[in-house]
């Protein structure tokens, strides 16, 4: 044994490297985790928890368990229905009409014209300025007494009197729609102009040799290879309509009579104006629930894709 | 480039010529009419603006509604304008470098619960913020950091570090690793090859991603108009949505609000032109 000493044993660092190169890598992600952590885990399972008591900001004394009872003034409230109808006029009406305009967008400003590239910086502005900025400026816009909407329409002639956009529950929910499909129009352009760009030259000219016309190649070829860039940019839009709650907030605050009360802005609502968190707590893991499974569906389509391909 | 062989039929030609021409006017008039419109208000007086019929150009066009914005005692456009940009510029750089740190270890380290993680990340890009008011509230609350930069900055967190990690992630793994092994082999430590060889080859990306991180702040409501009650600590969104608040809604000063606050964001982004699909796909730009 005491000979076993005297060779002096090869000195092995007290980690291994391949452990120790791991733990590196885990310490780099301690930043990141912690933000997380604190801004989005720790809230939502308070916001689960806060779900499951009657905790209502300026009722402290009232503040006690109830179990599933907000889930169940939920089911009994009509508004709560009514937005989520409210949410699916919303949803579809913006993204089918950003999709819709977005690709006549890309598909214009795919075309070689000088000046292409201010055209496109410019026709972005809508998309990148503060939603509440886009809300005011849209309400200042259908401002029924000195808003230029109102003027063009009675000048062009489609209009005899003067119309209260914002404030009549039969128009609300275009007025917002149209404002956010302002917006969004950017978004779908500038992706489904990427896809277009990645579109080879030589198919549209094959084509065209064969006799293919203009629709039928847009039919044949940019249609199928767009088909994933379509899918994904519309799965996230879908998503983020659903929780977007600015634009309303601002434009409208959900009024008049609800008529324009998403789902996100009736929490926002709950939370934000009536205080009473526990109600909006279920709202909010409502929302997640949604959210959760347009995200599975958002996933399996795309995976579907890369399968496919 | 060879001309093509076959002719062009009708229906091409018509859509080559004033259909493109058309549909640029208006796509460019759609996207502007109403910016052209703001601005225009925004250089009325009073008497202009509440001109019945409507005066559509400014006869007198004056600065005084931008003046009056900047330096007004009860919405204090300056203060608004300074708040914000501390808080987006301390909310961009701690962004920064947390998504650095952690963009870097999920690119090169193999690691347990590693693709968990971006899913992860991913997901709370599609989060609604408006589910993070009522628990954020009470947490800042219970941590004394409301009407404080603080809570506006950490809550901030909860949407820049998803995208700007992800991004990162991007830009990481398109660099080779062979110039870090090599630097590694001479004697460098993961961190100082970090420093030395990665970053300045992912600078014009990390750049970008700083930027996106800087506008998405810049827009940022929900957080502002929940976590603060004093005016002085409004940021430029809030403080806009404030001035609508009041009992009569100055339009001429709001209008130059509403400018004052979209120069900024316009010029950074036009920097972004070339990163703008990357971090569109990352999910950098909510709303």
């Amino acid at each position: 044994m005491t000979t076993l000493t005297v060779a002096k044993p090869r000195t092995r660092p007290l980690i291994s490297w391949r452990v120790r190169k791991l733990l590196i890598g885990y310490s780099y992600l301690v930043p990141a985790a912690l933000c997380m952590l604190a801004t989005v885990v720790v809230p939502i399972l308070l916001a689960i928890k806060m779900s499951l008591y009657a905790d209502i900001l300026y009722k402290p004394q009232d503040y006690r368990f109830i179990g599933l009872g907000n889930y169940l003034r939920l089911v009994e409230d009509p508004v709560f229905w009514l937005t989520l109808r409210n949410s699916v006029v919303w949803v579809f009406g913006s993204v089918l009409l950003q999709f819709l305009l977005g690709f006549a967008a890309a598909l214009l400003l795919q075309q070689a014209f000088t000046g292409r590239a201010l055209v496109r910086t410019l026709t972005l502005l809508p998309w990148i300025i503060p939603g509440v900025v886009v809300g005011l400026i849209w309400e200042w816009l259908y401002q029924p007494n000195y808003g230029v909407i109102n003027d063009l329409l009675i000048r062009v002639g489609l209009m005899q009197e003067r119309v209260a956009w914002l404030s009549s529950p039969d128009l609300a929910m275009a007025a917002v729609v149209f404002t956010n499909v302002w917006r969004g129009i950017p978004f779908f352009a500038i992706m489904l102009l990427a896809g277009l760009q990645a579109v080879p030259d030589e198919l549209y000219e094959a084509a065209h040799v064969d006799g293919a016309g203009v629709f039928a190649r847009f039919w044949h070829i940019t249609l199928p290879l767009l088909r994933p860039i379509i899918v994904v940019a519309t799965a996230t839009r879908i998503i983020w309509t659903f929780n977007y709650a600015d634009l309303i907030f601002v434009m409208t605050g959900g009024g008049p009579a609800n008529a324009t009360q998403i789902t996100s802005t009736y929490t926002l609502l709950q939370a934000y104006s009536s205080l009473d968190f526990g109600y909006a707590g279920a709202l909010s893991v409502v929302l997640l629930l949604v959210m959760l499974a347009f995200t599975w569906l958002y996933l399996r389509t795309t995976k579907g894709l890369e399968d496919t391909e | 480039m060879t001309r093509r062989a076959a002719p062009k039929d009708l229906a091409e030609r018509v859509l080559a010529g004033p259909v493109i021409w058309i549909g640029l006017v208006l796509l460019t008039a759609f996207a502007l009419g109403p910016f052209v419109w703001m601005f225009l208000t925004s250089l009325k007086d009073r008497q202009e603006l509440y001109a019945t019929p409507l005066q559509y150009l400014p006869v007198h066009p004056t600065f005084e509604n931008y003046v009056d914005a900047w330096t007004s005692p009860v919405t204090p456009f300056s203060r608004f304008f300074l708040n914000s940009l501390w808080v987006c510029s301390v909310t961009m750089v701690a962004t920064t470098v947390v998504s650095v740190l952690a963009g870097y270890a999920i690119a090169r380290f193999r690691f347990a619960g590693r693709d968990a993680l971006l899913l992860i990340f991913l997901a709370t890009q599609m989060f609604p913020s408006v589910l993070l008011i009522a628990p954020l509230l009470t947490q800042w609350r219970t941590l004394g950091l409301i009407d404080t930069y603080q809570a506006l900055i950490y809550s901030n967190f909860s949407f820049t570090v998803p995208f700007t990690v992800w991004m990162m992630v991007g830009y990481f793994s398109s660099i080779p690793r062979d110039l870090e092994e090599s630097a590694m082999i001479d004697g460098c430590n993961h961190f100082g090859a970090l420093c030395r060889i990665v970053l300045p080859l992912a600078a014009p990306g990390i750049a970008a991603t700083a930027i996106f991180a800087f506008v998405v702040s810049w827009s940022e409501l929900l957080f502002a108009i929940s976590f603060t009650t004093e005016t002085s600590m409004r940021t430029l969104s809030a403080g806009l949505l404030y001035m609508v608040g009041q009992y009569e809604v100055q339009w001429g000063q709001l209008s130059a609000g509403v400018i004052l606050s979209t120069v900024p964001v316009a010029v950074l982004f036009s920097f972004l032109q070339r990163h703008l699909t990357h971090g569109l796909t990352a999910g950098a730009v909510k709303g």
